[in-house]
């Protein structure tokens, strides 16, 4: 019974969310657009708790996912960068070209992570806060400390709360966090890797003993992290209208560590929902949006938000008693 | 295991009972009445004086004007852009009638802008400039001139050091892509450069950051980095205040001629107590009031003046008492913004 309520828990939060809305302010209902500013402000938060997701289950954590964000954006920033103003739009390999740099920068902060862990035994704790420092450094090191006004190519129609292509009817970015939910929860849940991640996760030593590969499922496991915040990493930079600043996301590691907790995933490792994380992400961002209808002041959205962490692990728990 | 999911059941089915007859007036404050036009004044962040001064004036022209609720809604942290940008998207998704905002950044929100005039929301922009044009993207700009307060900063600063030979002046900037605050700066070494050409400026090109704290940690680091220091300029609030204590803890706080910009009660003390010389003001009430008028107007289909200037002044110690200074430095927020 509970392992049934436990799944599907998050999913009933966010119903319950939306049923509290609805029925305090009948008069301001969720509108489509509402709808797709959710999913669209959800995806880059989405994106990087689902990399969260997997070293989670993997009995790791990782505090550098905001400050690789800020670096993939400033690494994209400085592709398309061009000082002449009468330069047109970039081609599309251009940007293309970009996109793979982007999503390669924060594939090798994930990497750097990982090797941190296996070849040094650093504790995940202490190796990502030390490299949320460092990415953040040369973030600012690269950029000079200031925004990179850029180009930003056709990246521009991906983040646009109406999407241009009508029949997509949500962001182009919607669907490609959705994809990549699709594909970590296959990764997860349907693959020798996964049933590995969530080995060592649960009993590191008991799954070395069963012969599980633990310094190459680790690496795997940051590298995958820091890939996908490469990947929000270009969706930033399309945000901010083209341009990568040194400064963004700050404290994104905790939203995501959020998204995953509230999802289901222990701390503990060994156990973690795609799905849940994936409903714990639309949950913080359907607060953002219900708030800010209603006009309440933030002080009081940030008060509502720890509280549903506190309450989401507390049911959990209570379930051990 | 079936007493414990009774148990939520009934949580949850009395939590709706007790929501439901409380539902259509407990939540929206009174004000809002659907007949209202509905503005949102977005600020750059919550916490500073500043802002709470900004909302003090519109919360005026919302009693004076009439017709319209403010609401008042910023990015939690001073300098985060992507909670600004997805705060303008969110209120445009929940159609409000008209949209007041302090940009963060002169280029990554312009999109939102966009976004906003082309949903038919139209959007005021005050206190810093945005890379759009004002008429079609946007109703007005209004601002304080913000180059000629840095100027009459860099004005008073030769004057104060006028007795020095090759006086050394220190600048602590306050953040990267800031557009208000970077016009302060140029406008306060232009002046100085003009006003007292042996000057020498100290500009390490070190930025204060977001809040007191790490304006306090900059100065810190930089009045460590530099001796013999003459004068101190700083282009905001939190700089000016995290400075003021860099200095105290130094002991040089009331030696060197330190001129600030804009006020709070900390500095009105400290200025008081002589550790600050100067104080350029702006007058932030007027332009959250100006700024709320631009919107309510145009919304009532009124002419609106596309550039609207709010007026800036320098104080010093023995100009703090006259009446209209004293408003401009520490106005009684409390009363107007109802929190007393």
């Amino acid at each position: 019974m509970w392992v049934i309520f436990r799944r599907v828990s998050p999913a009933l939060s966010l119903i319950g969310a939306l049923l509290f809305f609805w029925i305090i302010a009948p008069d301001r209902p969720l509108t489509i657009m509402d709808a797709r500013t959710i999913l669209l402000q959800a995806s880059i938060v989405c994106i990087v708790a689902l990399g969260m997701t997997l070293v989670i289950a993997g009995g790791g954590i990782d505090l550098s996912v905001g400050s690789s964000v800020a670096l993939a954006g400033v690494i994209a920033a400085k592709m398309l960068y061009t000082s002449d103003r009468s330069a047109g739009e970039p081609s599309a390999m251009h940007v293309t070209l970009t996109i793979l740099a982007a999503v390669a920068t924060g594939t090798v902060c994930g990497l750097y992570n990982g090797l941190l862990i296996t070849a040094l035994r650093l504790p995940p704790f202490i190796a990502t806060l030390g490299t949320l420092g460092f990415f953040r450094g040369v973030s600012k090191w690269i950029s000079g400390s200031s925004p990179v006004y850029s180009r930003d190519g056709w990246l521009e129609h991906w983040v646009k709360p109406t999407p241009e292509t009508a029949w997509l009817l949500v962001a182009p970015v919607v669907w490609l966090a959705l994809g990549l939910a699709l594909f970590a929860a296959f990764l997860l849940h349907r693959t020798v890797f996964g049933r590995q991640a969530l080995a060592i996760g649960d009993h590191e030593e008991a799954a070395r003993r069963c012969g599980v590969p633990i310094t190459r499922v680790k690496l795997g496991l940051y590298a995958l992290c820091g890939l996908l915040a490469g990947i929000a990493g270009v969706i930033q930079f399309a945000r901010l209208g083209g341009s990568g600043d040194p400064t963004i996301q700050a404290g994104l590691e905790l939203r995501a560590i959020a998204a995953a907790v509230i999802g289901g995933a222990s701390l503990a490792g060994g156990r973690a929902s795609i799905t849940g994380t994936v409903c714990g992400t639309l949950l913080m961002a359907l607060l953002d949006n219900r708030c800010t209808a209603l006009g309440w002041p933030n002080y009081v959205q940030e008060m509502v938000v720890g509280h549903i962490i506190i309450i989401a692990v507390a049911i959990d728990r209570w379930r051990g008693r | 295991m079936h007493r414990t999911l009774r148990l939520f059941a009934l949580v949850l089915a009395s939590l709706f009972a007790c929501e439901k007859p409380a539902s259509p007036t407990a939540v929206n404050p009174p004000r809002a009445s659907p007949t209202n036009k509905r503005i949102a004044v977005v600020p750059k962040g919550t916490t500073h004086e500043y802002w709470k001064s900004i909302h003090a004036g519109a919360l005026k022209a919302e009693k004076d004007l009439g017709g319209i609720a403010i609401t008042f809604r910023g990015p939690e942290k001073e300098d985060d852009r992507e909670q600004q940008i997805g705060l303008v998207q969110n209120l445009i998704a929940s159609r409000y009638d008209a949209i007041v905002l302090a940009p963060l950044d002169h280029r990554a929100l312009v999109g939102p802008v966009r976004q906003a005039t082309s949903a038919g929301i139209p959007i005021v922009i005050m206190d810093s400039g945005i890379d759009a044009s004002a008429g079609k993207d946007y109703v007005a700009f209004v601002a304080t001139d913000n180059e000629e307060g840095g100027r009459l900063a860099g004005k008073k600063m030769a004057e104060l050091l006028s007795g020095k030979d090759k006086p050394a002046v220190l600048i602590l900037r306050y953040q990267e892509g800031s557009a208000s605050t970077a016009l302060r700066e140029k406008g306060f070494l232009d002046g100085l450069a003009a006003a007292s050409p042996a000057a020498r400026i100290i500009d390490p090109g070190r930025y204060a950051g977001p809040t007191r704290a790490s304006a306090q940690e900059a100065a810190e680091n930089l009045l460590s980095a530099s001796a013999g220091i003459d004068g101190v300029y700083c282009p905001n609030e939190s700089s000016t205040f995290g400075m003021m204590l860099a200095l105290r803890s130094r002991g040089l706080a009331g030696k060197v001629a330190f001129i600030g910009f804009d006020s709070s009660k900390e500095l009105v003390d400290a200025m008081r107590g002589g550790e600050i010389a100067a104080l350029v003001v702006q007058n932030p009430i007027r332009m959250g009031y100006l700024a709320v008028k631009a919107a309510a107007d145009h919304l009532a289909a009124r002419p609106v003046e596309a550039h609207q200037d709010t007026g800036v002044a320098i104080i010093i110690k023995e100009t703090m008492d006259e009446p209209q200074n004293r408003e401009l430095l520490s106005p009684d927020l409390e009363a107007l913004l109802g929190t007393r």
